[in-house]
């Protein structure tokens, strides 16, 4: 088992669960009903303890603990995707980020299921049906809101147009695509990305929301390798502020 | 002049800390519909009403009740949401008379729809699925559930449906709670709270 292939694979997982999870808990008191403002935030908390999970899994291979691996790292030691640390915008951009996001990690954890690493694959059919209802929750907000006004469906538009190429950067391949497949811990990235963009059409298709041409896009590359937007350290910074003030405080 | 907060997510929103007017005038009554929302706790107990959710249509209902009454608790087996207005409420009874004694009309032997029947058995507590009947019309239900249900425990209101008018969770998608035991951190006793503040007040003497 190459080790050095599985952790990477493992942090760019959960540090991308850890960053939308913070992300999407900032609208925790501003949603836009209150019934939805409880949906998206429990959502937001079981992201964060899914990276819990993960990170619990990268510290029985020798990494720190999970609180000090969240908590204590520079945003060049981060291997999420740009994507997932864009500032939240409007409703409008969170939520096609959650769509298009949790339809990839959807897709991500059934392949992991079937992974040659056991921890890894009960995990990822622990977590399953949490995953299920996430795309649940996203698939039923598209259909409802890219059909629904004009505002709502220019608003979905111009976001899912914006979204794309960050999308795309999920699917950035590591330096450790062949490891990986060959030693069936993990389908590799291109084999979700196919599933996905399949899927993604499939729920547009059923709303008045156009999927942008692929081919004409470039994708944001770089968060895999910790090359990031100057949006992920202020929020690294702030997330930690707590933390930092009593390292040892037990909750 | 703009609001200011200890909490950095009210700063960043730039709100002006004298508005009078709010920025959107909302017509009053322009708000969402109210469905009704029942919980199974496990296999083998009744569905159970929990409380409602506003929401645009039935499927938004369904996962607005998902998230507001199953997201505590050890288990959920099942949920499903009725629109208020889909739902006919007998007259309501009380000092332990049951509400079927008011109930006159003999079934019709028509059975053309298919209702549900909820029963409240306790004033102040929820209503609780009792049973599937088949008949003419809402009052005809009635009836029949009469015929069916009574027993020597009052009823103190009944609740019917249609059977096409609930939306409820499938058998394969009890999965979406499976992680649910595991979010004791959504309850304050998790916290042990009390424990900590005796600790910290023995440590001042």
């Amino acid at each position: 088992m190459n080790t050095e292939a599985l952790k990477d694979l493992l942090y760019k997982i959960a540090d991308d669960q850890l960053i939308l999870g913070h992300k999407n808990s900032e609208w925790t008191g501003f949603g836009p009903i209150l019934e939805e403002d409880i949906a998206f935030s429990s959502m937001a908390q079981d992201k964060v303890g899914q990276s819990w999970q993960m990170y619990k899994l990268l510290n029985e291979l020798g990494e720190s603990d999970p609180d000090t691996v969240a908590f204590m790292r520079n945003a060049d030691q981060f291997h999420n995707c740009q994507f997932v640390e864009l500032p939240n915008g409007e409703y409008d951009f969170s939520l096609i980020r959650h769509f298009l996001f949790d339809t990839a990690e959807m897709i991500r954890f059934n392949y992991l299921a079937a992974s040659s690493y056991e921890p890894l694959s009960l995990l990822s059919k622990k977590i399953k049906g949490e995953i299920k209802y996430h795309t649940m929750h996203a698939n039923i907000w598209m259909k409802q809101l890219g059909s629904a006004t004009e505002e709502s469906i220019i608003r979905l538009q111009s976001s899912l147009d914006y979204a794309m190429p960050y999308a795309l950067g999920i699917f950035e391949h590591s330096k450790f695509e062949e490891e990986l497949i060959k030693e069936g811990i993990f389908r590799g990235e291109e084999a979700i990305k196919a599933d996905w963009l399949e899927q993604v059409k499939s729920i547009l298709d059923q709303t008045k929301l156009t999927m942008p041409v692929i081919n004409n896009l470039t994708p944001v590359l770089g968060g895999r390798y910790g090359h990031h937007t100057d949006h992920l350290q202020p929020m690294l910074n702030e997330m930690s502020e707590v933390f930092n003030e009593d390292p040892t405080a037990d909750w | 002049m703009i609001l200011k907060s200890l909490d950095p997510r009210v700063n960043r929103l730039s709100i002006k800390d004298n508005a009078e007017e709010p920025e959107v005038i909302k017509v009053s009554l322009d708000q969402f519909e109210t469905y009704e929302c029942f919980v199974q706790v496990k296999e083998g107990k009744p569905l159970e009403h929990v409380g409602p959710v506003h929401a645009p249509n039935e499927e938004m209902a369904f996962l607005f009740a998902k998230e507001q009454y199953s997201r505590r608790g050890m288990f959920c087996n099942s949920i499903c949401v009725i629109k208020t207005e889909n739902i006919k409420a007998s007259d309501f009874t009380d000092n332990k008379e049951d509400v079927y004694n008011l109930v006159t009309n003999s079934p019709t032997d028509n059975q053309d729809e298919s209702f549900e029947v909820f029963h409240l058995m306790k004033r102040g507590k929820h209503h609780k699925y009792e049973g599937n009947v088949l008949a003419k019309d809402f009052d005809d239900a009635m009836a029949v559930a009469k015929k069916e249900f009574q027993s020597e425990k009052p009823v103190f209101n009944v609740w019917i449906t249609k059977s096409e008018d609930i939306l409820a969770s499938g058998e394969e998608d009890k999965d979406i709670w499976d992680t649910l035991k595991e979010k004791q951190y959504r309850d304050a006793t998790d916290y042990r709270a009390a424990d900590k503040i005796k600790a910290f007040k023995e440590k001042q003497v």
